[in-house]
């Protein structure tokens, strides 16, 4: 595992759930391509009513007459700029006044008010960019009510999202008198054209459309269309806050799922590897205790997988455990052979030295006896101790019975020892505590250095009792760190005398330890010359 | 006539060691492998004393078994188990089945004939109308060594041969304290790993008769000792 950057799962798919604001994204451009489009065809439209206007005024020259202007033309009506001509810079002239002939404006009026829209405004320009008539107004500037949240969102939200169009100017006002492009082209080159300006508010924008009106082959003037894209701006408007309120609403969803699915994944994670970690304890006995998940996902495999792993081991571990009493079991009937084919030989005549090799065989034979007796021992005591009552005894005076049984069993050895003022209530069977502690004194005792004494202890310890037996000696070997309770294991180096070591008297405590309940430790002394084992018991 | 011991016994080494050493002895012995054999035998000719392996062949019970139905056929006759296994379970399993005695396999010899000894003197002792005087008394205890027989306060109490060694050991010196070594010599046990639930079985078995018993005393770490 690197030590480094610690990135949870969670955090991981939170991250990757970042991805989602790609969603709004996506669904601005769509506004704005939608957006666009609409103008385009409210362009067309405008084109097309323009045209229309331009087709009820062609060939209609006298409509067209306007008094001449004190001031001159710009362009003459039959001057044509038409192909050939030279285009002037058309300079927007002084604030100039048309005077249109009254009666002729009072006809090309009519025909606009047949056309009439109520959002459209509509000019008729003459070649002199004289307006000839006019009909409509632009609605312009009537702010959409705002209530509610809407009043906080609505000006973030125009002042985040740029106005349709765009690239267009901005011209002072909304009555400005129209000298835009389109209709310089639909008066020079006889071309319709559209424009979209945006008037000083910043927000209104307005798009136009100029279509020439001909007589013959000359551009008698120009029909002028302007709409304001107010109808636009709402729809975009609306657009928008719907996908942002949608968008809101499926990433807050998408997070709650995401996040909450994030969660059980890790969280079964995380217990699968505390079950995993707890399934061996400290003194590395597996206890398969995996229910093994009834997902059928992978972290389900995983678990089950785990669970089949740790019961396997927790099998070779039992059948390692009970190794010991089956092998004594398996070679007790071989050793019955042996022992009585060697004592059917003694009552035979026997040469003079086989006395000898018999006393050895004997010997050997024994020796043998002994191991398998021992290493049938903890199996045995494992079995007892299954339907042992438990017992509320003075676990002091068991001590001091053992410390004077001990003096005896081992007269070469200082026995000193320091007992409470006050009974030690506990809860066991006395004559395995006693079993216990026997144990632990003849490791003690194994490994002491001569003329050291060795130490027995019981003392009130918080809400317990500790028992403990210390000797000097060699320290215990930091390879077998938690596994010197264990079935099999020996610290041991030298090779025994008479009595043979398999490791077993420790499990064997281990085994009388935990049927009171009852911690058993195994530390160095801190000044570093000894051992000392350590039984922590419950108070009862 | 030769007392007829039967072995039942399926390891045929072993089998044949227990039976030349029983004929040395001057018993008339008797041998068998498995269990219909040795069942097909007794239906014809009972043995005097029967000594029987807990595996048998195929049959991992089969001495268990074989108990049974030859208790069924006598009372009296002296069953000694003698097997590899040595769990507290099966011992206790053994002499519910009316086994007189358990020995594990690494038992010596001496110690076997000295058991096979001490059963047919109970049997004679039984037979026998006027009991030899070979008695230890010590308070309420009485103990007749000839027919291993044990009894409290007048009230007999059904020990093992096991059991009844215990017992003897203990109160023949009284007051001293008696190791697990002697006792398991004393009681030809071959491990000590047993005593500490036999001792519980001959409490319990006293307390059946009287509640308040409480002589053999605990020693922890020395052994136990027979409250004078």
């Amino acid at each position: 595992m690197s030590l480094g950057l610690r990135v949870r799962l969670r955090t991981k798919l939170a991250i990757l759930s970042l991805l989602l604001l790609a969603l709004p994204w996506v669904g601005y451009q769509y506004v704005k391509e939608m957006e666009s489009f609409l103008l385009e065809g409210q362009r067309e439209a405008l084109v097309a009513t323009a045209r229309a206007v331009a087709t009820a005024l062609h060939d209609r020259p006298l409509l067209m007459r306007v008094r001449p202007r004190a001031g001159g033309t710009f362009f003459g009506p039959s001057g044509g700029l038409l192909p050939g001509e030279e285009l002037l810079e058309p300079a927007l002239p002084a604030p100039f006044q048309p005077r249109p002939d009254p009666l002729a404006v009072a006809e090309v009026e009519a025909i606009l008010r047949g056309l009439e829209r109520t959002t459209s405004r509509i000019w008729v320009v003459n070649r002199d960019l004289r307006v000839l008539a006019q009909a409509g107004d632009l609605q312009v500037g009537q702010a959409v009510e705002s209530t509610g949240w809407t009043a906080f969102w609505r000006p973030w939200l125009s002042r985040m999202v740029t106005p349709p169009g765009g690239e267009e100017e901005i011209v002072e006002t909304l009555d400005a008198v129209v000298t835009g492009r389109e209709i310089v082209d639909a008066l020079t080159m006889g071309a319709p054209g559209s424009r979209v300006r945006r008037i000083i508010d910043g927000q209104t924008v307005v798009v136009s459309a100029a279509h020439p009106i001909w007589s013959g082959d000359q551009v008698l003037g120009a029909v002028v269309v302007e709409e304001s894209t107010q109808s636009i701006l709402s729809l975009r408007n609306r657009a928008l806050e719907r996908l942002f309120l949608l968008t809101l609403a499926g990433f807050a969803l998408a997070a709650v799922l995401v996040f909450g699915f994030a969660q059980r994944l890790s969280s079964r994670i995380r217990r699968l590897s505390s079950d995993a970690e707890n399934a061996i304890d400290n003194r590395g006995r597996i206890t398969p205790n995996l229910s093994g998940s009834e997902a059928g996902d992978e972290v389900g495999d995983l678990s089950r997988s785990f669970t089949r792993l740790l019961e396997r081991l927790s099998r070779h571990q039992n059948y390692l455990e009970s190794m010991a009493s089956r092998l004594s079991h398996e070679l007790r009937t071989p050793i019955a052979v042996v022992r009585s084919s060697l004592e059917n030989l003694r009552s035979e005549p026997l040469p003079e030295g086989a006395q000898t090799y018999m006393q050895r065989a004997d010997a050997g034979l024994s020796r043998l006896s002994r191991i398998l007796s021992r290493m049938s021992e903890a199996t045995r005591l494992e079995q007892a101790l299954a339907a042992t009552e438990t017992e509320r005894f003075d676990l002091r005076l068991v001590v001091a019975e053992c410390v004077n049984g001990y003096r005896m069993a081992y007269p070469q050895q200082r026995i000193e020892s320091s007992l409470p003022g006050y009974p030690v209530w506990v809860r066991g069977a006395p004559d395995l505590a006693a079993q216990m502690l026997d144990k632990l004194v003849e490791n003690a005792a194994d490994f002491a250095v001569a003329d050291t004494p060795l130490e027995i202890n019981l003392a009130f310890d918080g809400a317990g009792a500790k028992l403990s037996v210390t000797n000097r000696g060699p320290l215990l070997p930091p390879e077998l760190e938690g596994q010197l309770f264990e079935s099999m294991v020996s610290a041991r180096k030298r090779d025994g005398g008479g009595e043979p070591h398999l490791g077993l008297g420790l499990f064997v405590a281990r085994i009388i330890a935990d049927f009171h309940d009852a911690k058993l430790a195994a530390n160095n002394l801190p000044s570093g010359d000894g051992v000392c084992f350590s039984v922590a018991f419950r108070l009862a | 006539m030769a007392r007829r011991i039967a072995i039942v016994e399926d390891e045929a080494a072993i089998r044949a060691n227990y039976a030349e050493a029983l004929a040395r002895q001057g018993y008339d012995v008797a041998a068998y492998a498995d269990r219909p054999e040795a069942l097909a035998a007794f239906k014809s000719r009972l043995p005097d004393l029967a000594i029987i392996d807990i595996g048998l062949g195929d049959e991992p019970e089969g001495g268990f078994t074989l108990c049974s139905e030859l208790r069924a056929m006598s009372m009296r006759l002296p069953i000694i188990f003698l097997t590899a296994r040595d769990s507290d379970f099966d011992i206790v399993s053994g002499l519910r089945l009316g086994a007189d005695d358990y020995l594990t396999k690494d038992v010596s010899l001496p110690h076997l004939l000295a058991r096979v000894a001490a059963l047919f003197r109970r049997v004679e002792a039984l037979a026998d109308s006027q009991p030899k005087e070979d008695r230890l008394e010590r308070g309420p205890l009485t103990l007749d060594v000839m027919r291993l027989a044990a009894e409290w306060k007048g009230e007999p109490v059904a020990l093992t041969l096991t059991e009844f060694w215990m017992v003897h050991t203990l109160a023949r010196n009284a007051g001293h304290v008696k190791s697990r070594d002697q006792l398991m010599h004393d009681a030809r046990l071959v491990d000590d790993g047993t005593i500490t639930s036999h001792v519980k079985r001959i409490r319990r078995k006293f307390q059946v008769v009287d509640a308040g018993f409480d002589s053999i005393e605990s020693v922890y770490g020395m052994g136990y000792r027979w409250k004078v």
